[in-house]
């Protein structure tokens, strides 16, 4: 069958519902003289029918979150930095100082061998490594595609310095347990991007962290042998595990 | 697609708020991923091309022409970069349909999972010029005008490219297309 162009032009727009008043009516006249054209147009109606049923596939939930924490942050109004500011900018004042929440932190610790509270609101401004630990290599990352938590957490080595750096988003409250049992490892410090909504408790052998929303924080564990070691990370929702993984530290000879 | 709202987000990604380009993140995020997911047949390789996009997005929101319509920009970026991604994996050549022959057209077919894969299938038997106008037609919703600034082809060109490649589709689906 051949079909003049100006007709199939016709069925076309009249499918996609781009079609006038008066070309619907040219069309529908031709419609009732043209049996092909009729066909035509059943056909490719039924086509576009079935290309309409075809559901929206949604994208894997971690994408956003990839995509947000690949950008560059906004661009805060400069001002002059403070004496802090610019000592701290010194790595190793920085890393020192780092340690040195640390101690204290883990000194609170063998006290009571338990610590529950908010994480410290100014350690952001002491540390502010969380994306970028001084020297810090990567020892081993995994990847959360849950449909409510997604994400990466990655432990990265510094010398005697491990660090659980934690790039996550949940859309409710998650608990996470992280267990190391390995007794020459204790908790070191922590640090977060924001200067509050994630909660902290530590005690032997295992921190157990709150978040939710959007959150960057870092878990700083002091490993004094330098020991391989692996740290056991458990996810919960309402109490559920909803994921598990481990994170490897082998130490390069 | 409210182009309004669109021209007031960017202009204050523009200025660096992080927060304004999450809302276009979230009002495109799955449009994006779905058109480069039916270009490519792969979750994995849309969701690189969707991070990939929406990076270049941010990367060159300087360049975009505010005369235009943010989505014929970033539907664009998206067709093109799955093309990219195509050439360079060397997945251009259309794949054997392979039609299942249980007697039904596709009108008749109940089962929608079944529908979603069949059309899938007979899509990637298309050339790339053919499959992007039925993406941008059935998968995003744009009227003749809005597909030939995206592809920016005359109209009369999407209107045949359109017809053709339902044509094809419907070979393809009903088991004739070799």
């Amino acid at each position: 069958m051949t079909i003049e162009q100006k007709y199939t032009d016709l069925i076309n727009a009249d499918i996609d519902g781009e079609i006038s008043a008066s070309e619907k009516a040219e069309l529908q006249a031709f419609l009732d003289e043209s049996a092909d054209g009729q066909a035509l147009h059943d056909n490719l109606s039924s086509i576009c029918a079935t290309l309409d049923a075809v559901e929206s596939e949604e994208p894997p939930p971690h994408v956003r979150h990839v995509i947000m924490n690949s950008i560059k942050p906004t661009p805060k109004p400069e001002k002059a930095p403070g004496f802090l500011q610019i000592l701290l900018a010194t790595p190793a004042v920085k890393y020192a100082v780092t340690f040195a929440a640390g101690v204290f932190v883990t000194l609170s610790i063998m006290d009571s061998d338990k610590i529950s509270n908010h994480a410290f609101d100014d350690v952001t401004g002491l540390v502010g490594t969380v994306a970028d630990p001084v020297n810090a290599a990567l020892a081993s990352s995994i990847s959360v595609t849950e449909p409510d938590l997604a994400g990466t957490v990655s432990l990265r080595s510094a010398e005697t310095m491990l660090i659980l750096d934690f790039d996550l988003v949940a859309k409710s409250h998650i608990d996470i347990e992280a267990d190391y049992t390995d007794p020459s490892i204790w908790f070191n410090g922590f640090a977060q991007l924001e200067s509050e909504g994630t909660t902290i408790s530590a005690e032997t052998g295992r921190v157990r962290l709150g978040m939710n929303g959007k959150r960057r924080y870092a878990v700083y564990l002091h490993n004094r042998g330098g020991r391989e070691t692996t740290v056991n990370l458990r996810f919960l929702a309402d109490g559920k595990v909803v994921h598990e993984a481990s994170l490897d530290y082998t130490p390069t000879r | 697609m409210s182009n309004t709202d669109d021209t007031k987000l960017i202009e204050r990604c523009r200025s660096g708020d992080r927060q304004a380009f999450e809302d276009l993140l979230v009002k495109y995020e799955k449009p994006v991923f779905n058109a480069a997911y039916r270009m490519l047949n792969s979750r994995d390789d849309a969701s690189d091309i969707t991070q990939t996009v929406f990076l270049k997005v941010f990367e060159s929101f300087d360049q975009f022409d505010p005369t235009r319509r943010f989505f014929s920009w970033i539907y664009r970026i998206t067709l093109n970069e799955s093309i990219n991604w195509l050439n360079k994996t060397n997945r251009l050549e259309p794949l054997v349909f392979e039609a299942a022959d249980d007697g039904k057209g596709p009108e008749q077919e109940v089962d929608s999972a079944r529908v979603t894969q069949d059309v899938q299938t007979a899509l990637m038997t298309m050339n790339t010029d053919y499959r992007s106008v039925v993406i941008l037609k059935h998968f995003l919703g744009c009227s003749y005008m809005e597909i030939s600034q995206i592809l920016d082809v005359p109209e009369k060109k999407v209107k045949s490219r359109l017809y053709t490649a339902r044509q094809q589709l419907k070979d393809a689906l009903t088991g004739k297309h070799q």
